[in-house]
């Protein structure tokens, strides 16, 4: 059980995103800037559910390429080979070195799926005015926003072993289409964690008036 | 200034901005989708059709690693490996890219390209390093097929123009799929397959004429067998031939025309023609007659082989088509008996023009002069055949019909279809006699009693040389002391008789020597008495009355 306190907004007061500030605002609809930083101020942020909706579906779009189409085209020895991420994933299994298939299951694959369930059920609870597992929520979207930074190490290795490996004839290696599917996933999930409003999962309890 | 309680004005009141329905922020998603969406109709669209080969063993094919190239161009991946349903084969799946949708037709042939490293040439060296790939040819149907029946064995020829023929071979000998095939020496094609003929007598060589070349291949062309080395030993010598040093490695074929053939047009695809062992039989002329007979040789035919030839005065006039016996129980006779083939046409060759308008029908047409002019070739003239020694080094034998006047005559029997002709004994086995006739002289020489009689004598001589040293070693030890003695005196006799000689020396031969002053005087007197003698015989001479009357003075003469 977690005290709530009422929220600034309820009490006719703002923050500043930037510096913190608590302030009162010029009035609830225009809030006006931050008389100590200078930012703009607002009380919850324009079409957060909106943009994070549309931010995640882009995505959710992206995530099905990304994963299907070749992220590393290998041509050794006159043979091209082009490997997917769960390509990669079954060929580190099966060459034994489980723990980094597992490595790559984990951070290419599953986080970035789970990013999007995660930011989906925030959504979803927002929208619909859940009034419950605030904390677990806040939670899940710093989780969400942390990792964010993260999720472009599979970009960083593709981009690092396409300028490495260029054997040229014998063997050289280029970035499959896949790679730019996936780095949109990263970036769209990145500005849909941050066009998300945390503010908003309190809201509704606030509404409810049952604050718990 | 007004003083309006404020509380009667009306409230303005705050009308939240209205939201937009669609914010621009959904264009993201759109345009991801639309990407997305373009990507996937791309990739479906530009999917050709999915065919299934079956191969009986699938040797290094891969599931989306395995591609199938034709000219060396991409133009399908093996999308799934797996057995067929009885497990006997090998079941591939793969996918052909939609440029290349219009080569996938009925007759188009799959095979797994592998490294192949033949002394002829070295293919699919590139799956070395890059993996075994399919290869593909296309067809020339326009019906469209999905399932393919995968060759075990790239095709040789790939997308050649040429023709095809087959080749009936005794064996395969040497050769193989992709040994060449020479005319004049180029090579023009090579061998694409073979199989044994259904009756297993014989080997089915199918060949591949590249295209230039195949017009070269009329119907009476002879092909024969250029593997290896070639080395054969006949009566006629050793001889050794081949094609090129590929040929010797690997095997090969040639053909050409042969001299006598027509020259007509080109023969048609997949025309059967037979392969012959080697050159020497491929260009042999046809033998339109063949007159068989029989030899009957009392000799030994060790040399004499099959095939060998039977000359006539020297021209290859046939051959030796049997070396046989022939066995009589009842008389205790095994008689070496050799079965000839005569071809008159060979001979017939070398006559002049006129001889063979004469001979000609009488060859071929007129049995009974022929016979007739055989017989007296052969009871006239001493027609007869002879084993001769073709070669020293290998003691090849042929069969040599030659002409020997001083022969005992012989009755001939020419009704028989195979007729038995007379022969001779070979020069060897004359030369075999007389040597036998010799050692048997030899043999009945009185060798024994000579021998003996040399031994008594060699005896006696012995006795006689004894006596003799005898007799030479008591002279030795009796005569020799006494000789010396003898010769010691002999010596002081000699050194007295020289002392002696010195003495006249000095007494006679010196000018002012006592004994020759006397002589001299002597001779002044006996030179004066001489003188006297002289004037007395002159005086006689006048008057050789003188010495009775005395000597008258010269003063009256007339007195």
């Amino acid at each position: 059980m977690t005290t709530v306190v009422a929220s600034a907004a309820k009490q006719g007061m703002v923050s500043c995103l930037t510096c913190q500030l608590l302030m009162r605002p010029a009035n609830m609809a225009e809030p006006g800037h931050c008389p100590r930083c200078g930012a703009r101020v607002v009380v919850r942020r324009h079409h957060s559910i909106q943009y994070t909706w549309a931010l995640v579906i882009a995505a959710a779009i992206c995530y099905i390429p990304a994963n299907v189409l070749p992220v590393l085209e290998t041509s050794a020895f006159g043979s091209t080979e082009a490997d997917t991420i769960m390509g990669g994933v079954v060929y580190l299994y099966q060459s034994g070195s489980w723990p980094l298939a597992l490595i790559v299951l984990v951070a290419s694959v599953m986080i970035p799926l789970g990013k999007l369930l995660a930011l989906g059920y925030l959504l979803v609870s927002v929208q619909r005015g859940w009034a419950k597992n605030e904390r677990d929520r806040a939670r899940i979207y710093r989780m969400v926003e942390l990792i964010g930074r993260w999720s472009m190490l599979d970009v960083f290795v593709d981009a690092f072993t396409v300028a490495l490996v260029q054997l040229s004839p014998l063997m050289s290696v280029a970035p499959g289409p896949g790679v730019v599917f996936f780095m949109a996933v990263v970036v769209l999930t990145m500005l849909a964690a941050e066009s998300f409003d945390p503010r908003l999962i309190w809201d509704a309890a606030e509404r409810q008036g049952t604050v718990n | 200034m007004p003083a309006d309680p404020p509380d009667r004005l009306p409230q303005a009141t705050i009308v939240p901005p209205k939201r937009a329905r669609f914010s621009v922020i959904w264009i993201i998603p759109i345009l991801a989708a639309v990407v997305a969406i373009g990507i996937a109709v791309q990739r479906i669209l530009s999917q050709g059709p999915t065919i299934t080969i079956v191969f009986t063993a699938a040797e290094g094919i891969e599931a989306n690693k395995t591609f199938i190239k034709y000219k060396d161009v991409n133009i399908g991946q093996v999308t799934a490996v797996r057995l067929t349903n009885d497990y006997s084969k090998v079941e591939v799946t793969a996918k052909i890219e939609k440029h290349a949708a219009g080569l996938i037709v009925e007759d188009a042939k799959f095979w797994v390209v592998r490294p192949r490293i033949t002394l002829s040439g070295v293919s699919g060296l590139s799956t070395l390093l890059s993996g075994n790939y399919i290869g593909f040819e296309a067809g020339k149907s326009d019906n469209s097929q999905s399932t393919f029946i995968g060759l075990d064995e790239a095709p040789v020829v790939a997308g050649q123009a040429g023709r095809q023929y087959t080749l009936i071979a005794r064996d395969l000998g040497s050769l193989d799929v992709g040994s060449p095939i020479y005319y004049r020496r180029l090579p023009v094609g090579q061998v694409t397959g073979y199989s044994l003929t259904s009756d297993g007598t014989g080997v089915q060589v199918k060949i591949f004429i590249n295209s230039p070349y195949d017009r070269f291949v009329y119907p009476s062309t002879r092909f024969w067998n250029a593997s290896g080395i070639e080395a054969s030993i006949t009566a006629e010598g050793v001889s050794v031939h081949t094609e090129s040093l590929t040929a010797l490695l690997v095997g090969g074929l040639a053909f050409d025309l042969p001299p006598f053939a027509p020259r007509e047009s080109a023969a048609v695809p997949n025309a059967t023609f037979t392969l012959y062992d080697d050159r020497l039989v491929a260009m042999k002329a046809p033998d339109p007659i063949a007159r068989q007979s029989v030899l009957y040789f009392n000799e030994s035919l060790r040399g004499l082989s099959v095939g060998a030839p039977v000359t006539f005065l020297g021209l290859n006039a046939g051959e030796v088509t049997s070396v046989g016996l022939e066995i009589d129980t009842e008389n205790a006779i095994v008689k070496p008996r050799v079965t000839i083939t005569f071809y008159p046409e060979r001979v017939m060759a070398f006559a002049d023009a006129k001889s063979r308008k004469i001979i000609g029908p009488i060859s071929s047409v007129d049995q009974t002069r022929r016979l007739q002019f055989m017989r007296r070739l052969i009871e006239e003239r001493g027609l007869r055949a002879q084993l001769k020694s073709g070669s020293l080094l290998t003691g090849q034998l042929y069969v040599a019909f030659d002409f020997h006047p001083g022969t005992p005559k012989v009755k001939l029997d020419l009704d028989q279809p195979t007729p038995v002709l007379p022969t001779v004994p070979s020069d060897l086995a004359n030369l075999e006699a007389k040597l036998g006739s010799i050692v048997d002289k030899i043999d009945h020489m009185p060798l024994e009693a000579i021998g003996n009689d040399v031994k008594k004598d060699l005896e006696s001589l012995d006795q006689t040389l004894v006596s003799v040293r005898k007799l030479v070693t008591n002279a030795d030890n009796e005569l020799v002391p006494g000789l010396k003695r003898d010769i010691d005196e002999l010596h002081k006799t000699l050194q007295t008789a020289e002392r002696a000689m010195a003495n006249a020396n000095t007494s006679l031969l010196e000018s002012n020597a006592p004994a020759q002053q006397d002589l001299r005087d002597a001779l002044q007197e006996f030179a004066r008495a001489a003188r006297s003698l002289r004037v007395l015989l002159d005086e006689l001479e006048r008057q050789p009355s003188s010495v009775i009357r005395g000597k008258i003075e010269p003063t009256g003469g007339a007195k």
